[in-house]
């Protein structure tokens, strides 16, 4: 009895440090791509349809997971759209019309700008570290690197859209490989890959995704970091519903 | 002497039983006649107001469009389509349409609409919008100081009645509120004083929005306010644009007047970054009955191939179609039951009748007359019979009908509320002098002609002995 018990004290923080274990690699690989503290990247999104194709430029600025702008540079028509995200709450800005629109929560599986990335997916609603629990499942080579497999399944209360996922991180660098995302009755969704691995403002990271949802036949949609900086001194004002409309 | 000489004579020898038995099929065929011609007419003008203001009788459309309506789905507008479409011989012209969706919003309210380009001119020749334009609203406030004048009693009364509508021209509001002709020049004036909207319409390339009355009301908008619409545009754009109130409509069908939204055609294609692309293009006829209609569209389909898709008026409106399908198959039960009663009712005279008259047959068939001539003046007695009674009721109903052609049947308010819920307009239509006259007309003189068999059964059985005791 004594030695079950001693057994038992022994092996039960260790499935938790086998957990947490999971945990600090998806963490790690999540500060990679967003910087620990705030970044600001311009990117390039190709939305790839059976019979045309389009592509917008924007440029994003993060700070924690709390606050997040986008803005829209390219195509003309689109230009100067912007999104903001407080806490939980987001907002987008159409110069056009010159109003400020909030986004309720209902809309955030939508897809943005007809793009097959969700509002909740370019404003970071959902936290990749916080809002799921981590366990590693085993290792695979992906694109000749050897990945952790881990599974991610969303917690109870989190405010996500999936029931879990599978991301495969780079055990060396801590580079997110690919991703398969499945909805609550375990269906993949989507398939996120990560490709042309490169330096980016001194950091090995993706610099292009591929975004290829499962049940529609020939949808894609690529996202193309051009710059990116890491951890820039950012101040809480520059996320506000004034700014959003003067953001340049 | 000839049967029918004999028949006619036979008739007016009893008049009253003539006359009974002739008035139970002018029942018969007076309320099959008005309940006919008031389904059928409430079903036609249901389907004149979706398809005159809406649908139209025959679309063009990308093939895709139909099952799936997003903005993708559209085609180009070409000289050569429109070419092809107007050689046909049934083809009067071309009408341009960009249909989608937007959200609707003026100050804090907003919802969701269906946004329609038209072509300012052409449009006149289907969906005459401009003529819908609201002329007239009978405010709270408009009645009040229309009755602080001096005007008929009758006037009063009605106004509160209608208190709320608005109309889109004189003469329903006249209808409406049942002014007299002698006090037209007088009150109209008021009306157009305190009651009168200022509507304008929009031309090609005007920034400028028609919107229905009701959604009007709900976003709370006058002519000269903006509107302004959001959604998504060709190819996942944004669609967002500021626009001016021009007028407002007034649409018969409810359910479109709650979420219609005008625009120019070539202003609404730039919204939806779809510059020389159509949702539809609605074909104009020269000739819109039934088989034209099908004709027209079985040439139209096979001289245009993929990628287009025409489309037929019943296609469009398929649940209309179908739910005024069931409606219809109650209503022949109905007349079914009507019958039945009617059936017995005759064949209940013709009983009586050939009891009353049984020592008449025998005396006569006694004194050498064949049975089978007395049988055939039996059958030439119930068709005059049969003749009279439909006559007589045919000119019954006809006034009736005539009359409710010319004024239909406005529901009392609190019904129209109702109706209005699900979609229809509160009006009871008679249909006009056509087929249905006929068939009924056929169908009570069938009811006859069986219930004389029972007289000429019963006239080649007797026996001319026992006869003559009854």
């Amino acid at each position: 009895m004594k030695t079950l018990i001693t057994l038992v004290l022994i092996l039960y923080p260790l499935s938790f440090i086998k957990a947490q274990d999971a945990s600090e690699i998806v963490k790690r690989a999540n500060d990679k791509i967003n910087g620990e503290e705030s970044s600001y990247s311009e990117m390039k999104m190709t939305i790839i349809r059976p019979e045309w194709q389009r592509t917008l430029e924007l440029k994003n600025w993060t700070k924690g997971t709390e606050y997040a702008l986008s803005l829209i540079t390219a195509p003309a028509r689109d230009k100067g759209q912007s999104f903001l995200k407080r806490g939980s709450e987001m907002w987008n800005w159409n110069p056009t019309i010159s109003r400020m629109i909030k986004l309720p929560p209902s809309m955030m599986s939508q897809g943005w700008m007809g793009s097959d990335y969700t509002n909740d997916d370019i404003l970071k609603e959902s936290s990749v570290v916080e809002d799921y629990t981590h366990e590693i499942t085993g290792e695979d080579e992906i694109e000749g690197r050897l990945c952790y497999r881990i599974k991610m399944t969303a917690r109870e209360d989190a405010p996500v859209i999936w029931g879990y996922q599978i991301r495969w991180i780079d055990k060396e660098n801590y580079l997110f490989m690919k991703a398969e995302l499945y909805d609550e009755d375990g269906y993949l969704v989507r398939t996120e890959l990560g490709k042309n691995i490169k330096i980016m403002d001194g950091r090995l990271i993706p610099s292009v995704l591929e975004l290829i949802p499962e049940d529609e036949e020939g949808y894609k949609t690529i996202v193309e970091i051009e710059e990116i900086k890491f951890n820039i001194s950012i101040d809480d004002n520059f996320f506000s519903q004034q700014n959003l409309k003067r953001v340049r | 002497m000839k049967n029918y000489k004999m028949a006619w004579r036979n008739l007016w020898r009893n008049r009253r039983r003539t006359i009974i038995t002739a008035s139970s099929v002018l029942f018969a065929v007076f309320f099959a006649l008005l309940m006919r011609s008031l389904q059928l007419g409430t079903y036609d003008s249901m389907y004149k107001n979706i398809i005159e203001s809406y649908s139209g009788y025959i679309q063009v459309q990308d093939e895709e469009f139909w099952e799936n309506k997003i903005v993708d789905n559209v085609f180009e507008d070409t000289e050569e389509l429109r070419g092809d479409i107007i050689e046909d011989t049934n083809v009067e012209d071309v009408i341009p349409r960009f249909e989608s969706f937007a959200l609707a919003s003026s100050g804090s309210r907003s919802k969701g609409v269906i946004v329609m380009g038209i072509d300012p001119q052409k449009e006149k020749l289907l969906s005459d919008v401009e003529d819908k334009l609201v002329k007239y609203r009978l405010t709270d406030e408009a009645i009040s100081t229309i009755k602080s004048e001096d005007i008929p009693d009758y006037l009063v009364k009605n106004m509160d009645l209608f208190n709320g509508n608005s109309y889109s021209s004189d003469g329903s509001l006249q209808t409406d509120l049942g002014i007299k002709d002698k006090d037209v020049a007088t009150l109209m004036p008021l009306f157009k004083k305190y009651a009168g909207v200022d509507n304008g319409y929009f031309s090609t390339g005007d920034n400028e929005v028609l919107v229905g009355d009701r959604l009007s009301q709900y976003l709370e908008l006058v002519k000269g306010d903006t509107l302004i619409l959001v959604g998504q545009a060709y190819h996942g754009h944004t669609a967002a644009g500021k626009y001016v109130i021009a007028g407002i409509v007034k649409i018969p069908n409810p359910d479109i007047e709650n979420k219609i939204v005008y625009l120019p055609v070539d202003v609404c294609q730039n919204l939806y970054y779809a510059n020389g692309m159509l949702t539809s293009m609605v074909v104009h006829l020269k000739d819109n009955n039934d088989d034209a209609i099908d004709n027209t569209m079985n040439r139209l389909a096979s001289s245009l191939d993929s990628p287009y898709r025409v489309l037929g008026w019943k296609e469009m409106n398929e649940t209309l179609v179908q739910q005024l399908d069931a409606d219809n198959k109650s209503g022949i039960i109905m007349i079914g039951i009507l019958y039945l009663v009617i059936a017995f009712g005759v064949f209940g005279t013709v009983l009586m009748m050939t009891a009353e008259r049984r020592r008449e047959f025998g005396v006569i068939i006694a004194i050498g007359m064949q049975k089978t001539k007395m049988a055939m003046v039996m059958v030439y007695e119930m068709l005059y019979i049969g003749l009279l009674g439909i006559l007589a009721g045919v000119a019954i109903a006809l006034p009736s009908i005539i009359y409710g052609y010319h004024h239909p049947i406005h529901f009392p308010s609190k019904f129209a509320k109702m109706w209005e819920d699900y979609g229809f307009e509160p009006v009871m239509a008679f249909q006009w002098i056509d087929k249905y006259f006929l068939s009924q007309s056929i169908v009570v003189a069938i009811i006859v002609l069986v219930a004389v068999i029972y007289p000429v059964v019963k006239i080649r059985k007797m026996k001319e002995v026992n006869a003559l005791k009854a």
